[in-house]
């Protein structure tokens, strides 16, 4: 018999998920519930009929994006958890464009995508450049920098781009500035592909091509990438950049690529986490971007499939929330221990 | 070798999870069954107000009509649609229930997309969603918006409020607020006009407690939040360090912070009752923390749903869908059909006794102590707490509600921001 050809890291996925299972199904029988039951619900909820799928992957687009932005900067040896601050901009540049600017059609969608692409990746310049320029922990700053978006894009989405006569909300999107829905039963639209495609280019940037040969070597041996005449500052802005970039475009995709709103909470409730999500994602996705595809897919899987745990087999809400946990902490421990031995072997 | 027996038994497994967990024989011929769904808000359960009024209509229908309740709670507003969606595709759900503003969107959406179901939304706006996007449709005749009349209620908390301040002699009653939506207007406004119509009626009635209007006298604070009860205890705590008689809660679970900084007061002082007090909204919350809410606006969130639940039941939905234009308005002395349906009014002692055995349920929900003390205990404090109010000031409170009910008087109803405006120039 010949060996599947899987690749290593696939196998550890698999098996710690079947662990994950487990624990979540210990934990369901403590509380008396069935596990089998409402595992069973959470799949077929997630993928049992075209619509669902779709309706799961409306939940990967904005993750597959949010976890390259945390990948990206894994791979360049930086923790850049800014993805949130980088990804509320995103929103608020693309609500600009596409909610009060008025431009032909498909040149219209074009600049929102573009714009919300723009700003998160002005978003990550601050955070860059104190890294690059002053050494200061990108932990820090970028945390810092979460903050100030937050409230920065609460502000302007109340005080600029609020609806008239509805305050809970920004102008929605002009329908020159929508991604095309792909059925009318499900969520996702034609943003997914353009998400898709972001996560192929860079995966081809960091594997194809010498600067992102650079990029990982600086990541993985700092001391040899200095040795072979690497910058270190132009490593840091580079990564910092493609990681604003992809979570600008994460925001965007949640106006200009979601119904029913097509716009912005004022509370940023249709936004917020994904950019925190994303570090799990791309934990799970082994710090990769076609692993992260398939790691967002999971987490929009657990995030659509777990209402049908709750409807189906009556399982409490909050504890399918703990579930969804309990899985994906054990999917993310290999590559937790990966980056802490790397940490502590410095 | 071991590494491919982890995938065959892993696979297996997967593909044995897709088998659908419904396709089992159907019961033979039983009565077709009737499920209501409720969908929350992002709060969800345990708020001790909104949503848990709805969830509590929900049981009460259960009981009364042998109906089942499937509860969703959405985690995040994506899940709106998704959520709204996976309830209309249950063959045996008659009747979707959406519960706050921020889901019309969504329930116009899904409503147009399963005809054959019934959908109500709790706050919500959906149908003028409709009316402005597909007007051929308006109204769509399986969606029912329910709205209330929280500015007719809370006029009344704030004379309420205003002829306590007269009474105890205190500067300022306050309202903690949660996120700024126009549905808040409505309280707000309300609030700060029945506190000025309050201190006419003591200038005409009790001239020697009497003082004037300014619009300075009603502390107000947006907090930004339904869920943050950290921010309610601030807020609340800056407007009893300036000595406000009475603080109402207009931000669901937030309550339980504005709770807390009474709390802080009390034991400081020593104090067994108010002032300071609290204003409850919502469901009747004045055993929280008997002898310090000295009334709840209540919002009967319960009733819309059971109301809707009935008409569903009795193939009167549409009709009424129809009569009313997809807008249902309960408030004081609302009538539907000639039938006198409300849904607001100032929580009584007689009410306690319901709202109780919702705290005792959230006691069995969570295994946690939620009443404070054994209902009867409570009971008594509460009505120990109203007797020591001078009658006068229940009086007056009940002259407004009949002024109120007979039209003799307008509550302001501010929805628009020129409105919003405009009022809080005149009421600060």
């Amino acid at each position: 018999m010949k060996r599947l050809p899987l690749p290593r890291p696939l196998i550890e996925s698999l098996v710690t998920i079947s662990i994950g299972l487990v624990a979540g199904a210990l934990l369901m029988l403590l509380f008396d519930y069935n596990p089998v039951q409402a595992y069973r619900a959470l799949f077929v909820g997630a993928f049992g009929s075209l619509e669902d799928i779709l309706e799961t992957l409306a939940f990967a687009t904005p993750l597959m994006l949010t976890a390259l932005t945390f990948a990206v900067g894994v791979r360049g040896g930086l923790f850049n958890i800014g993805a949130e601050g980088q990804m509320y901009l995103g929103a608020i540049g693309a609500t600009f464009v596409a909610g009060l600017l008025p431009l032909p059609p498909g040149l219209h969608l074009a600049a929102a995508t573009a714009a919300g692409m723009l700003f998160g990746a002005l978003w990550a310049v601050p955070p860059a450049l104190l890294k690059a320029w002053r050494g200061v922990h990108e932990v820090i700053s970028t945390i810092m920098c979460n903050w100030i978006a937050f409230y920065l894009a609460t502000y302007l989405a109340i005080n600029f781009l609020a609806e008239p006569g509805r305050a809970e909300r920004t102008a929605p999107a002009l329908v020159t500035a929508r991604y095309p829905v792909l059925t009318e039963d499900a969520s996702l639209t034609a943003a997914i592909f353009v998400a898709l495609a972001f996560c192929l280019v860079v995966y081809l940037y960091l594997w194809g091509t010498r600067a992102g040969y650079e990029l990982r070597l600086a990541g993985e041996n700092p001391d040899a990438a200095r040795y072979a005449g690497v910058k270190g500052g132009k490593v840091i802005l580079l990564s910092f950049a493609i990681g604003g970039l992809a979570a600008g475009l994460a925001g965007a995709t949640q106006i200009i690529g979601r119904p029913p709103a097509w716009s912005l909470y004022a509370t940023l409730g249709n936004v917020i986490t994904l950019g925190f999500d994303g570090i799990g994602v791309a934990l799970v996705g082994r710090n990769h971007p076609i692993g992260g595809v398939l790691a967002a897919v999971l987490f929009g899987a657990l995030a659509h499939g777990g209402r049908f745990m709750e409807y189906h087999a009556g399982v409490l809400s909050e504890l399918v929330r703990a579930i969804n946990g309990l899985i994906v902490i054990t999917l993310a421990v290999p590559e937790l221990w990966m980056l802490a031995r790397r940490r502590f072997s410095r | 070798m071991k590494s491919r027996l982890w995938l065959v038994a892993l696979v297996t497994a997967f593909v044995m999870l897709l088998i659908p967990p419904y396709a089992q024989t159907p019961a033979p011929a039983a009565a077709k069954p009737f499920k209501i769904a409720v969908v929350s808000d992002v709060g969800g359960r345990g708020d001790l107000s909104f949503n848990d009024m709805a969830f509590k209509g929900g049981e009460d229908a259960e009981r009364d009509f042998g109906v089942r309740m499937v509860e969703l709670v959405s985690k995040v507003e994506a899940d709106y649609v998704p959520n709204l969606t996976t309830a209309a595709r249950d063959p045996d759900v008659q009747l979707i229930v959406g519960v706050g503003f921020l889901l019309s969107d969504a329930l116009a959406q899904v409503a147009r997309k399963f005809p054959n179901k019934n959908f109500v939304g709790i706050d919500t706006f959906s149908q003028f969603i409709v009316k402005d996007k597909f007007p051929a449709q308006y109204p769509l005749l399986n969606l029912m918006d329910i709205v209330y009349e929280e500015h007719k209620g809370s006029a009344l908390v704030g004379a309420l409020g205003t002829l306590l301040a007269a009474q105890y002699n205190k500067p300022f009653i306050g309202g903690v607020f949660g996120i700024e939506i126009p549905v808040l207007w409505k309280f707000e406004i309300g609030y700060k006009w029945g506190a000025r119509w309050a201190t006419e009626w003591l200038a005409k009635n009790k001239p020697d407690k009497a003082f004037k209007y300014n619009t300075g006298f009603v502390l107000w604070t947006y907090t930004g939040t339904f869920s943050d009860i950290p921010k309610g205890y601030a807020a609340a705590k800056a407007m009893y360090a300036k000595d406000a008689v009475a603080v109402y809660n207009i931000a669901g679970p937030l309550g339980l912070g504005i709770n807390q900084a009474v709390q802080e007061i009390a034991r400081a002082r020593g104090l067994k009752t108010g002032p300071p007090f609290w204003i409850g909204v919502d469901a009747n919350q004045d055993w929280i923390n008997p002898g310090f809410i000295i009334a709840s606006m209540m919002k009967r969130v319960d009733k819309g749903v059971y109301f809707a639940t009935k008409s569903v039941k009795d193939g009167k939905f549409r009709g009424v869908v129809k009569q009313i234009n997809g807008t249902l308005v309960l408030g004081l002395g609302t009538k539907v059909a000639g039938e006198l349906t409300e849904g607001i009014s100032v929580s009584t002692l007689a009410d306690l006794n319901e709202f109780v055995s919702m705290g005792q349920n959230a006691e069995k929900l969570t295994g946690k102590k939620v009443l404070p003390a054994s209902p009867a205990d409570i009971r008594a404090r509460v009505k120990a707490m109203r007797d020591a109010q001078p009658p006068w000031v229940w009086s007056a409170v009940a002259e407004l509600e009949k002024l109120i009910r007979d039209g003799k008087v307008q509550v302001p109803f501010v929805f628009t921001k020129p409105d919003i405006e405009k009022w809080r120039k005149e009421l600060g």
